[in-house]
């Protein structure tokens, strides 16, 4: 089978897990005891029987459940996520204010990830036994150890408050004009703009939250990349190509690399999602406003729409992102495609 | 060879941390305007210099704005919007910080009470103009108030009490209400009835007609923009992230003493405390009351304790399908009287609250800490023995999934085991909360918090005194006539005299009937820096921001 065929398999097969997906959230969101009137209304105007008709007639809320899905998934196909309930805006136009900034924040933590984890894990695997593979063996521990809400809080106070080397919660300074918005990627927004503050401010802003999410990702491309790399390095073929008198360099980064980066590039797919989607403490603490916490808040609320809505990106994400792992995979080792 | 291997390596670590390093190097928020260039010509010394221009004053505020969803006055309904409307939006009368029970004329001048309490006529100040320029006039009130009402957004429910709003004159309006109501002029001070600029809230989709639920389309537009005529204009809005108001130029009153108002997002507290001590804030309301000691020990900020009117509340239901013991009055006698809330006070909030005797809060006219019920665990104890519950009883008890609130939870549950009741605690999500006690009224036992959304009685006594039927604070409880009674002359009663006594009545019979009590009375607690002026507490709009200046 040819790797653009088995694209296309992958992507058709999206439509009907994005149903699955809607599906699940729908029921499970509905087996909650709670009323979803008690999050479009206030307190106050949840006592107020004549509001509480008015919404339940504008949100078709009385209407049985499996017509309440029909319309939503009919909505779908047109393109329509709906309205939330919380925000009362159309869920299209929340995720589009929202999902930029966790990409920002996701791309720099995967990016900071891959820059450090995998030297670091090569390192490891290179020296092992060393002072190095030690060294990249605690950092690891902390990544994986430390839970975000704590190295959050612990590095704003040393590095923001005490330090003062680098910017506090936000994306951007508050003093500072806002580039105006193009792509709602700030980074790229000031870069357009052409304005070197606003750049700089906004690089600078990424640092702690993209180190602080992208750690644990580091952890594990570093202890990945180790422990895979060990393993190919004691292969008939590495001795091979030595024995043949290639320089070290060519073998580990023609030979043994090539194969060794298999289970990384499986735990970068992982990742990608994982990062877009779990990066709630992160954007609490930072003042983020990204999907995570978004998600996290429609959950806490029961506000369905912005539940599904974000769940249906999310799995959208997760979904490509599996995707790209394949392809990689052909780039890296043809032979698989072709079984 | 194996040295090429370690260069290579050492190599790509060192790039690794050359591009870690460069997005960490790009810190310096360039606060300073640029130096002039060397060859700037420099005037002759006895050429007279100047004044160099006044730096423009931003003050930055961190609040936790993440309710905040619409910037729109008819279609928002939360502290952080209704801080930022008020800014950009004003009533027709004020309350201020000196005197928050009297109101003051503001956009209108005058007012007039017919005798059956039914019609209010406005006079409106001439000479008022909307950012826009356009003049302030009856029709704007009539749309704006109608709006509130037809658009029926969250705060649609403030035009309960009206029936009609009516042009008379370019700056004469009558409001007629369904009832009379004394606490009416209160209402209008709310920031959800601030005055908006009619004619361009229509070039903006805007519509007042009774099918603008439907038909109005200006939210979007008000939700990055104002219409009002107050001493700032919104001027953006991201939600999660920030409001920004920049100062009215055409200001019809005193300008503003600050150019622009941020209100930041912040949430947690102690970066938020860390923010404002490197100067990244200049206010920071509602400190949390364990940081109050930190900030209070740095010589830049400034901290005030204030005296709000937001309450914590306790209900119990007298239904006995939802709980026999808690449906005998003398039982609710029992706990209220168990309870031991000088000690909450100090170990849920640091001693940072009031102790109200009931529902209504210390501060309004007739609630008087001479009617507090001091803790009794004897009567207590001798009142279940009374009501069959000598060996005690086990309970539900609901309240909000938050740290001060399983504070607060334990705490009674410590206090109540004293007298033999087993509490069994119940920390539950906000839906499934709300959704119980004011939706499917089902819990038999709950805490919540209840903040007002103007300053007069009305605003808990017709929740907890009507609250036999499907309104209010519901525990499937039938409440005595004599509270009805004493809700119904504080809501409706014209003689000034007997509503304050009506005022006292009502808390006695609370406290007797015993289905409700406040558990305590937060005080605000908000730091600055101590270059900040003109700060001044207002319950429910939390400040003048006009008067806020560095």
């Amino acid at each position: 089978m040819g790797i653009a065929s088995h694209i296309v398999r992958r992507l058709l097969l999206i439509f009907p897990m994005l149903i699955g997906v809607t599906l699940a959230i729908f029921v499970v969101s509905h087996l909650v005891p709670a009323d979803p009137l008690a999050v479009i209304l206030d307190q106050k105007a949840m006592s107020n029987p004549e509001q509480r008709q008015a919404a339940i007639d504008k949100w078709g809320l009385d209407s049985s459940l499996p017509e309440q899905y029909l319309r939503y998934v009919l909505n779908l196909a047109r393109g329509d996520l709906g309205v939330s309930f919380r925000s009362k805006r159309p869920v299209a136009q929340d995720l589009r204010e929202y999902l930029p900034a966790t990409i920002e924040l996701a791309f720099s933590a995967l990016a900071f990830a891959l820059l450090a984890g995998l030297p670091l894990g090569i390192l490891a695997a290179l020296y092992s036994g060393r002072w190095v593979d030690h060294l990249a063996r605690v950092i690891s521990l902390l990544g994986a150890s430390m839970p975000p809400f704590w190295s959050g809080l612990m590095a704003l106070y040393v590095f923001y408050f005490r330090l003062q080397v680098l910017p506090g919660p936000g994306r951007i300074s508050s003093r500072m004009v806002m580039p105006e918005t193009t792509t709602g990627l700030l980074v790229v927004d000031s870069l357009l703009a052409r304005n070197g503050a606003a750049l700089s401010s906004a690089l600078s802003h990424l640092v702690l939250p993209a180190v602080i999410l992208g750690w644990f990702s580091l952890a594990l491309i570093a202890r990945i990349t180790r422990a895979s790399l060990l393993e190919v390095l004691g292969m008939d073929y590495i001795r091979t190509a030595h024995a043949k008198g290639l320089y070290a360099r060519q073998v580990i980064v023609v030979h043994a690399l090539r194969n060794a980066l298999i289970p990384t590039v499986t735990i970068l797919g992982l990742e990608v999602s994982w990062l877009l989607a779990g990066s709630i403490m992160t954007e609490t603490i930072f003042a983020w406003p990204g999907i995570g916490k978004y998600a996290v808040d429609a959950a806490r609320t029961l506000d369905i729409p912005a539940l599904m809505g974000t769940a249906l990106v999310i799995a959208v994400v997760f979904m490509l992102s599996s995707l790209l792992v394949d392809i990689l995979y052909a780039v890296i080792d043809p032979r698989i495609v072709e079984v | 060879m194996k040295k090429t291997v370690h260069l290579f390596f050492v190599l790509l670590l060192a790039v690794t941390l050359s591009a870690v390093l460069a997005a960490c190097g790009g810190t310096a928020e360039p606060t300073q305007p640029p130096a002039a260039p060397a060859d700037t010509p420099v005037p002759p010394a006895d050429t007279p210099v100047p004044p160099p221009p006044a730096e423009p004053v931003t003050l930055i505020v961190g609040f936790d704005i993440q309710a905040s969803s619409s910037m729109d006055p008819h279609q928002m309904f939360e502290l952080a919007g209704a801080m930022a409307d008020y800014a950009a939006y004003e009533p027709l009368v004020k309350i201020t910080a000196q005197d928050f029970s009297t109101p003051v004329p503001w956009l209108a001048e005058s007012w007039d009470i017919s005798a059956d309490g039914l019609t209010y006529t406005f006079h409106l100040r001439p000479g008022v103009t909307f950012s826009s320029g356009n003049p302030l006039t009856a029709e704007d009130v009539r749309f704006s108030w109608m709006r509130l009402k037809n658009k029926q957004g969250p705060p649609s429910w403030f035009m309960g009490w009206v029936a009609d709003v009516q042009v008379m004159d370019d700056l004469t309006v009558n409001v007629i209400l369904h009832d009379p109501s004394p606490g009416f002029i209160m209402v209008a001070t709310a920031p959800y009835l601030g005055i908006m600029d009619s004619k361009v809230v229509q070039e903006h989709g805007g519509s007042a007609d009774e099918d603008s639920a439907t038909t109005d389309t200006a939210t979007p537009w008000l939700d990055q923009n104002s219409a009002g005529s107050g001493p700032f204009i919104l001027t953006s809005f991201t939600p999660k992230s920030e409001v920004v108001l920049e100062a009215n130029p055409t200001y019809w009153g005193e300008k503003a003493k600050a150019d622009r108002i941020i209100l930041k997002h912040v949430e947690d507290p102690t970066t938020a405390l860390q923010m404002l001590q490197r100067g990244d804030l200049d206010l920071l309301p509602r400190l949390d009351p364990d940081l109050v000691e930190e900030a209070k020990a740095d010589p830049n900020l400034q901290v005030d304790v204030l005296e709000t009117l937001d309450i914590t509340y306790m209900n119990m239901t007298c239904d006995p399908t939802l709980s026999v013991p808690l449906s005998d009055v003398r039982v609710r006698q029992a706990i209220l009287l168990a309870l031991d809330r000088d000690g909450l006070i100090q170990s849920g909030l640091r001693g940072y609250a009031l102790k109200p005797p009931s529902i209504l809060p210390l501060g309004l006219a007739g609630v008087e800490e001479s009617m507090i019920q001091p803790r009794d665990v004897e009567r207590a104890k001798a009142l279940l023995k009374e009501a069959g519950y000598e060996n005690g009883f086990t309970e539900k008890f609901y309240y909000p999934a938050r740290p001060l609130f399983d504070l607060v939870g334990a705490k009674i549950k410590n206090d109540l085991a004293e007298v033999g009741i087993n509490v069994e605690l119940q920390p539950t999500d906000y839906s499934v909360l709300v959704s119980m006690t004011w939706g499917e009224h089902t819990a038999p036992w709950v805490i919540g918090n209840w903040y007002p959304d103007y300053i007069d009685y009305t605003i808990y006594t017709d929740y907890w005194g009507y609250a036999s039927h499907d309104w209010g604070a519901n525990m499937r409880c039938e409440v005595p006539p004599e509270l009805e009674a004493a809700t119904d002359i504080i809501s409706h009663g014209l003689d000034s005299a007997e509503r304050l006594q009506a005022v006292k009545d009502w808390q006695a019979i609370m406290l007797d009937f015993a289905y409700g009590t406040t558990l305590y009375q937060a005080n605000e607690l908000i730091a600055m820096r101590k270059e900040v002026t003109g700060f001044g507490y207002i319950p429910v709009v939390y400040t003048e921001w006009g008067q806020l200046g560095r």
